[in-house]
């Protein structure tokens, strides 16, 4: 019999999550801001998971779902709807550098599984897997459309581009040297990317209804 | 014919992000030209310029322009569909990481056009640097006036333009799905006429939507500043302008060129520094999801919405992939249904189902256990997903099987009869099923 | 307050609309509404379109996903020179969402639609387990019809099928299992669209899409057994059916849930005198087609292996099984003792049939007018507070006018509880309807399903200050001059006072200005009122009630106060005079006798040598449950009719084994005073007795005339009340009818 987290023995539900608020004054702050870009406040459960994903240090477990679904008013089950039909919200805790291999069309044919390979090979890992230290989980993607640069691998929130199997190791090498590209920095950029002015002034709560004024300049 | 940079005329200007720069070139001197004329001008200068879709339907702007209402009081909503996700297509990426204002001028101008709103422009969660550089402009068009309250002096032209980053699915690019998303839940398509109003009618939040592409709003801040009759002049009589393809695969120089419409496929190849590693064995023009053509049949083929349909494909979102003959047709389909595979949202019975089906016998042929029938089988569970799909996706999973097995038949059936890959060992190489672990919530 | 839905976009049921449009179906000409679905377009041709997602009473957001309703369709077009050509669609069209236009032709059964569900069907069942020798839903199951009449033979599937555990449990009473689900989304668009709770969803997506609660947590809602039906394969089933029998074993017999005083018309599904499950049964004016899980499951005691299957008689502290002669005997000799001098208390889970031989016993055949069947607070006149002034008892709405209403005002009611199906009709009002909900209650529970998690204002008072708080809505409705001139305000003009929204904040803790809010709604009529047990309770019952008819008659909304009964046939007993002041039809009774309380003190104090409790649980429920043991010590003969020995029961001198709702004939008064009838299903024992039987061998012994059936019984109700006259089993048919209150009569 297939078994998942629930298998055969596991009779009842599982009790509820506890509750967490995590979210920090500043975090609170960007929601609100970006909830005030739509009619309606469900609409901003995508950037409230982004945040999430930040303040829950690169992953969103039960109780991060469940601020967000409090802060918007939705449901439970609605918002873990959302949070596990898009791929990048991580389910589970990642390595510091999550490899996202292309292994779509082009980069396939641009030796991308020999890029992912060796990486298997050299990290000791399989695709889904994260290494023991916690440095690297590696997976493969769909295509990241930059086709003309095969191979693409993602980390963080940076493309690296032309991977090949021999030249990978070095991207490690980088990596592991590197304090940037983390799952975290990844979502605070997406969030950044959110908030009107963010690359002039930061963001922040107060910028965005002034800049829509023309207040601000 | 042959390479014509118009949107790119400006790509290669140092700086050229930045709006100071912009404007020197030319910048916003369509929005500028645009709200001194009346609104109904506006749609009718796009009409007069032919322009269609770049997102990979063409359908014509114009026409979807002209079909928001015009004295309704309810709000509208002017999107940009960023989601690029396509495989071997990257124009959109280049497009707002290099003239990421050009982006802006060209939804402004919808905004006024249209009477909108607000304006969301919807950027892959992949794309993070491309989206700063449209941050960056769209905070430096806040900056100018371009956007906010009584943009340009004009009274009651207030526009206000927002970024909303996906996060991982290339179904949120299909228009409707990417509405779902955009108001907070799972990428899943909506009703569609005659189902349901078109989205020009009752879209985001029942309001009146307009939803084009990158290239498209681009392409509309050119018009404004050129003229629609002056942009009608380039192209074919029914594919007008320029057309940005994303040139990928076994190439020399691969890269995103715009050409005029109607240039010849092997004028492409040629740009693009002829192929590489082999002989040119086959194309596909449009991205993955259309129909892949046949090296001997390339030279008939131009690159306008006609000739491709005459030739049995498509020129969809131009993602123009080039394989020289080393390439295993048959794992780059089994490649190309596990793509689909993954990202059918799973909402409607014949993609959830046939896209895993079709995955799973190519994955079987090509692991060395393909049975006679296999081809036909194929063949029919495509002609049963083909059409009877929610949205596009599953034509679009269906397709690229089908042009494939009516261009390389032979190699499936080598690979039932004898196990193996008919290229020697194929570039693709045979991958255990993906079970995404990473999939599922951790349990508290 | 855990999962508020603060703001949604309504999706639309297909609206009726006015006009009429011609499509050919078939080769069929039939005129249809404009925009209705083809699905339905078709069935009125009698063409059937095979469909699994489609639900008339589910929004379409989500639907159209299954597929199975493809058809091809030809859309006229005009020519340039004016003519119309029929243009084909070049794909096939979802007949469920499709919207009937004039001049549409559609075609079902071409050669490409019976392809196409062909292979709808196959994808459907390439990952289902083909399990229907042991599936609960086997014999009643879409799919497999479907399959039978438009499947393919055989399945060209070869690979490997989606594995999942079987018999995952969702709840206490729901098991899912994730390999036969098809996806249709019909479970979760009834937790976002009906129940509110949106406690299921779709997680993952592809072929990894499934269905689940979140973090896997149980499914907490209160209407959760509805998706068990609406559930078109074997995925969601019922934990206390599984595996009890086959559907084809089953015998059926149509009835009333006995839970509440909503009235849900129901099945009762049963198999050797074993009640095994409860179905709805499809009324539009009462349940539509959902039941609450008190209603679905909470019929157990029917069949429960403690139910009480002979007379029991106390000797020395402890109960003996004696005959029902001896028990009769004993019932006779001591009613003779105690002459006109005993007391009747119970009677709103009774049929009509038994309450009406109830009263009639005592008034009759005994000469005492000491009877009731009110258990709550209020005991005073019953007529004082609603009747005298509107002319109505209960519920001034039907239920399903409720879902016209512009503005619903709950007030003290835990509605879900109370009322379940009338809270799905408050609910259908502002999701499909567009109402407002103002709601006032003393506490939000960490509910998954209440109302306040879509009413637009909420005023959390402190209880016991529910006069301050409508006192102050009144206030502000008065002095902002919300009403029109000619409003007649007058009586609520007196009461107000110098009850400004300030100082109702203060002394209700409700907000001043979600005071002001919620009586700007409260003027946007049509408005109706529901009023829940904290009013009911509440000791200036008699006050409020007036107050909030002077509110109905000032927004004029006359007819529109509700306060709802809470037993099946609570308001059934009132019609039948099982009070002491009114006997049946309400006719004033001279001298009336003494209400409950009274006759418990009489009791208590060992006045009372005879009281007979008719499915009352005194001890446990009653509001002075201290007065009620101190009644059943001291009175020297205490009967107890039950099913179960109940704590009353335990106390009791004698307790009669009586018959279930599932057991005897007869009918219901629901709490919109809709006459419904109950049929017997099955006998558990010979010697089990429905209510009326009892009462009328006793009559019949001591000289009263007997009765010989229900039919019999309802034929002098129809004769006796006023508002049953024409009122027979067969009058009623299945939809069951609400009596008005003869016009004048206010
Ligand atoms: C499965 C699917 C994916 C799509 N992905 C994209 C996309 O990534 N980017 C895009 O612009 N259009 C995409 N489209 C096309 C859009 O649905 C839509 O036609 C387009 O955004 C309209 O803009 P246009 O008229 O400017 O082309 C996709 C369509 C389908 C069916
Ligand atoms: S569980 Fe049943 S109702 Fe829910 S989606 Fe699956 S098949 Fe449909
Ligand atoms: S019934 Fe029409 S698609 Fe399911």
């Amino acid at each position: 019999m297939a078994t998942t987290e629930n298998g055969p023995g596991a009779l009842e539900p599982r009790p509820a999550p506890p509750k967490e608020q995590r979210f920090s004054l500043n975090a609170i702050q960007e929601l609100e801001e970006i909830a005030s870009h739509y009619p309606e406040r469900k609409a901003a459960c995508l950037p409230a998971l982004w945040i999430a994903q930040r303040e829950y240090g690169g992953y969103l477990t039960p109780a991060a779902i469940q601020e967000v679904a409090d802060r918007l008013g939705m449901s439970y089950a609605e918002v873990e709807g959302v949070a596990t039909f898009y791929t990048m919200y991580n389910l589970r805790p990642r390595g510091r550098h999550h490899l996202e291999v292309c292994t779509c069309l082009t980069c396939a044919v641009m030796g991308a599984y020999d890029v992912v390979h060796e990486l298997e090979r050299a990290l000791g890992i399989e695709v889904g897997g994260t290494t023991r230290d916690g440095e690297f989980t590696l997976s493969e993607v769909e295509c990241l459309d930059y086709c003309g640069a095969a191979t693409v691998v993602q980390v963080g929130d940076r493309y690296f581009t032309h991977v090949t199997a021999d030249n990978v190791l070095n991207l490690i090498e980088e990596l592991r040297q590197s304090e940037e590209y983390t799952p975290v920095k990844l979502a605070d950029a997406i969030v950044k990317l959110h908030l009107p002015g963010s690359s002039q002034t930061g963001g922040g709560s107060r910028t965005g209804e002034q800049i829509r004024n023309n207040e601000l300049y | 014919m042959g390479i014509r940079n118009l949107l790119f005329e400006h790509r290669d200007v140092e700086n050229i992000q930045d709006i100071a720069v912009y404007e020197k070139h030319g910048g916003y001197r369509g929005l500028k030209k645009a709200v001194k004329m009346e609104r109904s001008a506006v749609i009718e200068e796009i009409k007069t310029s032919g322009l269609r879709g770049r997102g990979g339907a063409g359908f014509p702007t114009g026409i979807k322009w002209s079909g928001i209402p015009q004295n309704d009081d309810k709000p509208h909503y002017i999107i940009c569909n960023a989601d690029e996700g396509e495989p071997g297509t990257y124009k959109d990426r280049e497009l707002m990481l290099k003239l990421p204002h050009l982006l802006v001028e060209g939804m402004i101008i919808a905004g006024y056009a249209l009477r909108g709103t607000a304006g969301y422009i919807y950027i892959r969660g992949e794309y993070v640097e491309p989206a700063w550089q449209v941050r960056k402009a769209i905070d430096q068009a806040y900056r100018a006036g371009y956007l906010g309250k009584n943009i340009l002096g004009v009274k009651g032209f207030n526009f206000d333009l927002y970024i909303h980053m996906g996060a991982g699915s290339y179904e949120c690019g299909e228009e409707s799905a990417l509405m779902s998303s955009l108001m907070g839940e799972r990428g899943q398509p909506r009703l569609k006429f005659p189902h349901a109003p078109y989205p020009t009618v009752e879209g985001v939040w029942k309001s009146p939507t307009l939803i084009n592409n990158v290239e498209t709003f681009c392409a509309a801040a050119k018009i404004l500043d050129m003229g629609g009759a002056e942009y009608a002049r380039l192209g074919t009589e029914r594919s007008k302008g320029t057309k940005i393809f994303s040139v990928s695969g076994h190439v020399a120089r691969p890269a995103n060129y715009e050409v005029e419409m109607g240039t010849p496929l092997m004028e492409l190849i040629e740009a693009a520094g002829g192929v590489v590693g082999g002989a040119l064995k086959a194309v596909i023009p449009g991205g993955s999801s259309v129909q892949i053509v046949r090296a001997e049949d390339c030279p008939r083929v131009n690159l306008d919405y006609e000739s491709c349909q005459q030739n049995g494909t498509l020129l969809g979102s131009g993602g123009f992939m080039v394989f020289n003959d080393r390439t295993d047709i048959v794992l780059l389909m089994k490649r190309t249904a596990e793509f689909y595979m993954h990202e059918s949202c799973g909402k409607c019975t014949p993609c959830r189902e046939g896209t895993r089906w079709i995955y799973k016998i190519l994955d079987r042929i090509t692991s060395g256990g393909g049975q006679p029938g296999d081809v036909e089988l194929l063949l029919d569970i495509c002609s049963q997903i083909d059409g009877r799909s929610y949205c596009g996706l599953g034509d679009a999973a269906a397709w690229p099987i089908v042009g494939a097995i009516k261009a390389f038949r032979e190699e499936f059936d080598y690979w039932i009869a004898h196990k193996r890959s008919p290229v020697g060992p194929g570039h693709v190489p045979p991958t255990p099923e993906v079970v995404n672990p990473l999939l599922t919530l951790v349990p508290a | 307050m855990s999962q508020f839905r603060l703001t949604q976009t309504p999706p639309s049921l297909n609206p009726p609309s006015d006009r009429m449009v011609r499509v050919k179906i078939n080769g069929i000409e039939v005129e249809v509404p404009n925009g209705e679905n083809i699905i339905e377009s078709a069935k009125r041709v009698g063409v059937d379109i095979p469909y699994f997602c489609y639900h008339p009473r589910l929004s379409r957001g989500e639907a159209a996903n299954c597929r199975m309703c493809l058809v091809d369709v030809y859309m006229p077009r005009k020519n340039p020179d004016g003519t119309e050509t029929l243009a084909k669609m070049p794909k096939p069209q979802t007949a469920c969402t499709l919207p009937a236009a004039q001049g549409m032709v559609i075609e079902t059964e071409s050669e490409q639609v019976v392809r196409d569900r062909k292979g709808i069907l196959e994808f459907l069942l390439i990952n289902h387990p083909l399990d229907c020798p042991i599936c609960d839903r086997g014999g009643e199951c879409p799919l497999q019809n479907n399959t039978i009449f438009y499947g393919p033979p055989t399945s060209r599937y070869i690979e490997e099928k989606r594995h999942f555990p079987k018999a995952y449990p969702l709840s206490e009473y729901v098991v899912f299992d994730r390999e036969r689900c098809i996806h249709c989304a019909r479970c979760t668009r009834f937790a976002d669209d009906i129940s509110g709770d949106a406690q299921l969803a779709f997680l993952k997506r592809g072929a990894d899409m499934e269905v689940g609660t979140f973090a896997q947590t149980a499914y907490r809602s209160k209407f959760s057994g509805n998706v068990i039906e609406l559930c078109p394969v074997g995925a969601l089933l019922s934990r206390t059916y599984r595996f009890k029998a086959r559907p084809w074993d089953l015998h059926t017999q149509k009835s009333i849930c006995s839970r509440c005083s909503n009235g849900c018309n129901v099945k009762f599904d049963y198999r050797l005198e074993q009640l095994l499950r409860v179905n709805a049964r499809v009324n539009e004016e009462v349940n539509e087609e959902w039941t609450c899980d008190r209603g679905k499951f909470g019929h157990d005691y029917v069949s429960a292996p403690d139910r009480l299957k002979t007379p029991l008689l106390k000797r020395d502290g402890e109960f003996v099984p004696i005959s029902w002669t001896e028990a009769l005997d004993r019932i006779v000799e001591q009613l003779r003792q105690a002459g006109s001098n005993v007391g009747g208390i119970g009677g709103q889970r009774c049929t009509n049939e038994d309450n009406f031989v109830f009263q009639k016993l005592f008034r009759e055949v005994l000469g005492s007018n000491h009877i009731d069947s009110r258990l709550g607070r209020y005991q005073g006149p019953v007529n004082r507070p609603l009747f005298e002034r509107f002319g109505y008892h209960g519920m001034g709405n039907r239920i399903a006018d409720l879902e016209n209403m512009k503005t619903l005002f709950v007030f003290g009611s835990e509605l879900v509880d109370e009322q379940p199906i009338i809270f799905l009709r408050v609910r259908k009002a502002w999701r499909f309807k567009g109402a407002s909900v103002v709601n006032a209650v003393t506490r939000v529970e960490e509910e998954t399903t209440k109302v306040a998690d879509f009413a637009e204002v909420n005023l959390i008072y402190r209880p016991g200050t529910e006069m301050a708080l409508l006192l102050a809505l009144a206030h502000v409705i008065l002095h902002e001059k919300l009403l029109p001139k000619n409003a007649s305000t007058s009586a609520l003009a007196q009461r107000v006072g110098d009850w400004t929204p300030a100082r109702a904040a203060a002394e209700t803790g409700v907000a001043a200005e979600d005071i002001v809010r919620a009586a700007h709604l409260l003027v946007n009529g049509p408005m109706a009122i529901l009023v829940g047990r904290a009013i009911t309770e509440h000791p200036e019952f008699e006050a409020l009630v007036e107050v909030l008819g002077d509110l109905v008659v000032a927004t004029g909304n006359q007819g529109n106060l509700n306060i709802p009964g809470t037993e099946c046939n609570t308001q059934g007993a009132m019609d039948m005079g099982v009070l002491p002041d009114v006997g049946p039809g309400y006719r004033p009774i001279d001298p009336p006798g003494m209400n409950t309380h009274r006759m418990l003190e009489a009791a208590a104090s060992g006045q009372l040598p005879v009281l007979w409790i008719v499915g009352a649980k005194l001890v446990e429920n009653y509001h002075d449950a201290d007065l009620a043991r101190r009644a059943l010590e001291n009175c020297p003969f205490v009967i107890v009719n039950e099913l179960r020995l109940t704590e009353t029961a335990r106390m009791a001198d004698l307790v009669l084994p009586a018959a279930s709702v599932a057991e005897k004939d007869g009918t219901y008064t629901s709490c919109e005073r809709r006459v419904q009838r109950i049929h017997k299903a099955f006998d558990i024992s010979p010697d089990i007795k429905p209510d009326w039987l009892i009462f009328t061998e006793v009559a019949a012994m001591l000289g009263g005339t007997p009765y010989f059936s229900p039919r019999d019984i309802l034929r002098d109700i129809a004769a006796t009340v006023p508002m049953y006259a024409g009122i027979s089993f067969r009058s009623l048919g299945d939809a069951g009818i609400r009596w008005e209150y003869p016009a004048g009569d206010a």
